[in-house]
């Protein structure tokens, strides 16, 4: 049976062809060598102007990477009750989260990133850093909330079954066994979902946050040198994402040790 | 048939006006009120659109407004989507390296909008806090050269006027026509906002029609315009209608 299960690892493309084919050439592994070569041939050959912006990103990198944290960690606690909200008996409940998720899926990121920054300053002034992990959690709790939904219903209906005849109630039968199994499917596609809200922070730039983007686009406004900006730019958000996404593999690997038979 | 086609040719010219003048597409962020702005009806409007036309009319062009936000103008510029920008762009020693620019059109000087209550004089009055300027202008570059300030750019002028008047930034920097459309004629920002100060350590900035590099002739039709219409004092009466001075 073992061979012909379907794994979903999509946050690495080593995984499409066959899987655990773990072969020299990956497409990570290649696009991995190709993203660093580049920026070591640009930042040790090249120099200038990239080693002059480069000095420029690093507090830019670093508030990027907080408001991914930040947002992740947040998004997947909102997507946890999100989704159990989703499927919940109770009908106010279940009506609440199925109305947040189609509210927040109806509406461009950016749109609720503009709402949140200066529309609601007439009632409560967020200050940037909240308004974009907030903007960011909020949207993405929506979606992590599906994954969550998903991965618990994938679960078979038995194990609930089992455990309430063992004695277990609704709750304890969610947290130690529903859960636990659920996290397996869950993980990917969270994964993905982590790794396009990195990608998505970007549009926090918007709010005059001084992201990787908007140091970029402060340097190209000003030195006309926009093919050389956005280059390394592009780049330093690549290296940035296959890291993250390395790390989603290796978290895949390891929960894959206890694959069921 | 002859006569038919002839009189067809005639009546075309003239209906066009002067169909041969050359059309002039010129590239404008359309977010800097009284210069050029978006009106209710939508139109591009300001002093620089009122001017290049008295221009186009004196130089025979015909100029032509495309909106492009401020972000990626000069790259535009450099990848010729259009001729020229006309988007009050101060001229300097950079911008020179880059583009060619028209003889100058307008005179400003960098102006400081902070709240009516702050007591602040000066950019220097407002060390550790934080103020705000439009992406790459040359008010931005003002609050960077200040020691201690926290500088944040925004994308357009308006969005940093907005932080102000919420109370996320103590200070706005920008040219001083803009200054004085929000902070004295806007009617939702008037009453909370005023001018600092004018910035006395900046020099004196002028505004020119950014040209691409080496298209003199373009050049050449912006500047005939312009010195024609400094001459015949038409500068005055636009200057009177947008600005008031």
């Amino acid at each position: 049976m073992a061979e012909k299960q379907v794994t979903i690892e999509v946050s690495d493309g080593a995984a499409i062809p066959r899987t655990g084919d773990r072969g020299l050439v990956s497409a990570w592994r290649l696009s991995f060598l190709i993203a660093l070569a580049l920026f070591l041939y640009l930042i040790v050959f090249r120099q200038e102007p990239y080693l002059r912006l480069l000095k420029l990103l690093p507090d830019g990198i670093i508030v990027t990477l907080e408001v991914t944290c930040a947002s992740i960690g947040l998004s997947v606690v909102i997507g946890l009750f999100t989704g159990l909200g989703r499927l919940s008996r109770n009908r106010l409940v279940n009506l609440v989260a199925s109305t947040y998720v189609e509210v927040v899926r109806g509406i461009p990121l950016l749109v609720q990133l503009f709402y949140l920054y200066y529309a609601l300053a007439r009632f409560v002034l967020l200050p940037d850093m909240a308004a974009a992990v907030i903007g960011m959690s909020v949207c993405y709790g929506a979606y992590m909330g599906e994954v969550f939904r998903a991965g618990i219903q994938s679960i078979d209906r038995g194990q609930t079954e089992a455990a309430m005849s063992l004695g277990l109630n609704r709750m304890q039968t969610m947290f130690s066994v529903i859960l636990p199994q659920a996290w397996r499917t869950i993980l990917p596609p969270v994964g993905n979902e982590s790794i396009a809200l990195l990608k998505d922070t970007s549009l926090v730039s918007i709010l005059a946050v001084s992201d990787l983007l908007r140091r970029g686009r402060e340097f190209a406004a000003e030195s006309f040198l926009y093919f050389e900006t956005y280059t390394l730019i592009a780049i330093v958000y690549l290296l940035i994402t296959l890291i993250l996404s390395k790390l989603v593999s290796l978290m895949e690997e390891r929960l894959g040790q206890y694959e069921r038979p | 048939m002859y006569r038919a086609i002839s009189l067809m040719v005639l009546a075309m010219s003239l209906l066009t006006g002067n169909a041969w003048a050359k059309t002039i597409v010129f590239a404008t962020d359309a977010t800097w009120p009284p210069m050029e702005f978006v009106d209710e009806n939508r139109r591009v409007v300001g002093f620089a659109v009122d001017y290049m036309e008295a221009a186009g009319r004196e130089a025979g062009f015909t100029p032509v407004f495309k909106v492009v936000a401020w972000d990626g103008i000069f790259a535009g510029l450099a990848a010729d989507k259009y001729d020229a920008i006309c988007s009050s762009v101060s001229i300097t020693e950079e911008r020179r390296k880059a583009m060619d620019f028209s003889i100058p059109y307008f005179e400003v000087r960098q102006a400081l909008v902070v709240n009516r209550d702050s007591s602040a004089d000066g950019l220097e009055d407002l060390k550790g806090k934080r103020v705000g300027a439009q992406i790459a202008t040359t008010g931005y570059f003002a609050v960077r050269k200040v020691d201690g300030i926290e500088p944040r750019s925004y994308d357009e002028i308006g969005l940093a006027i907005e932080d102000l008047y919420n109370g996320r930034i103590d200070g706005v920097v920008c040219d001083d026509p803009v200054a004085a459309q929000y902070a004295l004629r806007n009617k939702k920002y008037r009453d909370s906002l005023k001018i600092g100060t004018i910035i006395e350590s900046g020099d004196v900035e002028y505004y020119g029609i950014a040209i691409k590099k080496g298209d003199t002739e373009t050049l050449n039709l912006v500047n005939e315009g312009i010195k024609a219409v400094k001459a015949k004092g038409l500068d005055k009466e636009i200057l009177n209608k947008w600005i008031g001075r």
